[in-house]
């Protein structure tokens, strides 16, 4: 029986962080902000010169609504059937005054090659000092604890789906994440009257260049380095025939590909010497290089203790390493 | 019958009267309004838009505000040497070249003290000089070059964006 181990494998992902490139800036007069305006003049009627203001002009500043999302993970590489794999999104609020969120995620988005399986709690604030889903991340309830976001404040938010077993390499799944602001969401330049929140109370609230709502995607993708072995053999007795008789030889070829993106780190093959054969000392060769039997420094070994097996090092394989051979011999006891 | 202080004090005080009142005279001579307007964009029956302008009392940031100051002069005596003074509203930015007034030398400070034309006013800057921004402009001043005659009216106008 022989068994190809990966030991170590990782698969090289792409993960791109978001590492302060993503970050939004809010508008600047607060909301609520009083600005009062005044005129002068001053003028000289014959010898006596004089200066008066005009009236005070008040302009009072509106709140503007405003919301930006940002995916600070882009792209996560993940392999067929994982569960929880996180995507990790920053809400911004762009406004100028505080506002209450309301956040929806969605994993049916078109243009994709697989529908991404919502946990059963899709959304999470990253509440605790461990980035990322960790035990103490909070999740988020709708309608219960909305997040409030001064302006420029913002909130990390992880959504969470699984993988679904029937994915194959390359294929991507997206996730999206969508922000509304609650007082009011639509076309730039709606307004709703006194709905606004101001450093000095109510005040006129209208809708700014986002529509109030924002939405960002995150692309799973399924990259997964896989090694199939392809063993062959062929007879050759002692009587210059191919019969599998006592005494006759088998050669085993062994032809190990690699397909899918990623590096296989520190594979291994292991192949047990069959029951009633007995191994031809130093037969074990890796691509035509011929490896002692003893463990040394070179990559293949023989152990002779039950199981009797061959070992060979292949070291981290990827497609662009080709297929690796392996081949010893046997003779049937 | 007035005899030495007493008679000065009475002249003293009808002085002081005359005084007073040619000051009343002069004071208020000038009224002066200001007001805050944005642009209100409407289309008509025709679906031509039409731009005029409407009070500013809420505004958004990133609008346009135009400030339009006038100045009566109420008296019956011309007022020489009218000069307006308005500083660039607080949260906003002057949009350069926007002060307007038809018979004034427009000319700006950034620092309330020294005025200059916007060519001549410099920032110092990394060891260099350079031409101040509009941006930079705290307050505008329109100089009338002519007297303000009777009943006439000065205009002045800017326009800041609200920040």
């Amino acid at each position: 029986m022989q068994s190809l181990r990966i030991l170590g494998a990782a698969s090289v992902l792409a993960l791109a962080f978001g590492l302060g490139s993503n970050k939004a800036h809010a508008v600047g007069a607060p909301a609520g902000t009083v600005i009062n305006n005044t005129a002068e003049v001053s003028y000289t009627v014959g010898s006596v010169s004089t200066t008066t203001s005009s009236n005070l002009v008040t302009v009072t500043v509106a709140e503007i609504l405003d919301v930006t999302v940002t995916a600070q993970t882009p792209t996560v590489g993940v392999a067929a059937g994982e569960t929880q794999r996180v995507a990790r999104y920053r809400v911004t609020n762009t406004g100028n005054g505080s506002e209450t969120f309301r956040l929806v995620m969605n994993s049916v988005i078109a243009g994709d090659q697989f529908d991404p399986v919502p946990s059963a709690t899709p959304i999470y604030f990253d509440s605790d000092a461990t980035p990322g889903l960790s035990a103490g991340d909070t999740p988020y309830v709708v309608g219960s604890n909305d997040p409030v976001l001064s302006a420029d404040g913002f909130v990390i938010v992880l959504v969470v789906n699984d993988i679904p077993a029937s994915v194959v390499d390359t294929n991507i799944g997206f996730t999206r994440l969508t922000a509304d602001a609650r007082t009011g969401t639509g076309a730039p330049g709606t307004t709703f009257a006194g709905a606004g929140n101001g450093i000095s109370g109510a005040v006129d609230a209208v809708v700014g260049t986002t529509g109030a709502d924002s939405a960002a995607d995150t692309s799973y993708s399924v990259s997964g380095v896989t090694l199939t072995a392809n063993k062959t053999q062929a007879v050759v007795d002692q009587f210059g025939g191919a019969q599998p008789v006592p005494g006759a030889r088998i050669n085993y070829s062994i032809v190990i590909n690699v397909t899918g993106s990623g590096t296989a780190t520190n594979a291994v093959f292991t192949d047990n010497i069959p029951a009633n054969t007995t191994f031809v000392p130093g037969t074990l060769r890796l691509n035509a290089t011929v490896l002692s039997d003893g463990a040394d420094a070179d990559a293949g070994d023989y152990t002779a203790t039950a199981p009797a097996r061959v070992r060979v090092a292949l070291g981290s394989l990827t497609t662009a390493s080709g297929p690796q051979t392996v081949t010893f011999a046997v003779t049937i006891n | 019958m007035f005899k030495g202080s007493g008679f000065f004090a009475v002249a003293a005080i009808v002085a002081l009267g005359l005084s007073s009142q040619a000051l009343a005279q002069t004071q208020g001579c000038i009224v002066l309004k200001s007001v805050a307007e944005v642009e209100q964009v409407s289309i008509n029956a025709k679906g031509e838009k039409t731009t005029k302008l409407v009070p500013a009392g809420k505004v958004v940031p990133g609008v346009e505000v135009t400030w339009t100051v006038t100045a009566n002069n109420t008296c019956k005596q011309p007022s020489e040497k009218v000069t307006i003074n308005n500083a660039v509203p607080e949260h906003m930015t002057y949009v350069a070249n926007s002060a307007v007034g038809p018979g004034t030398d427009v000319t700006y400070s950034l620092d309330g003290k020294t005025f200059g034309t916007a060519d001549q006013l410099t920032v110092q800057e990394n060891g260099a000089t350079r031409k101040a921004r509009a941006d930079e402009y705290k307050n505008i001043r329109w100089v009338f070059k002519d007297s303000l005659q009777p009943g006439a009216q000065g205009f002045a106008r800017f326009r800041a964006v609200l920040n």
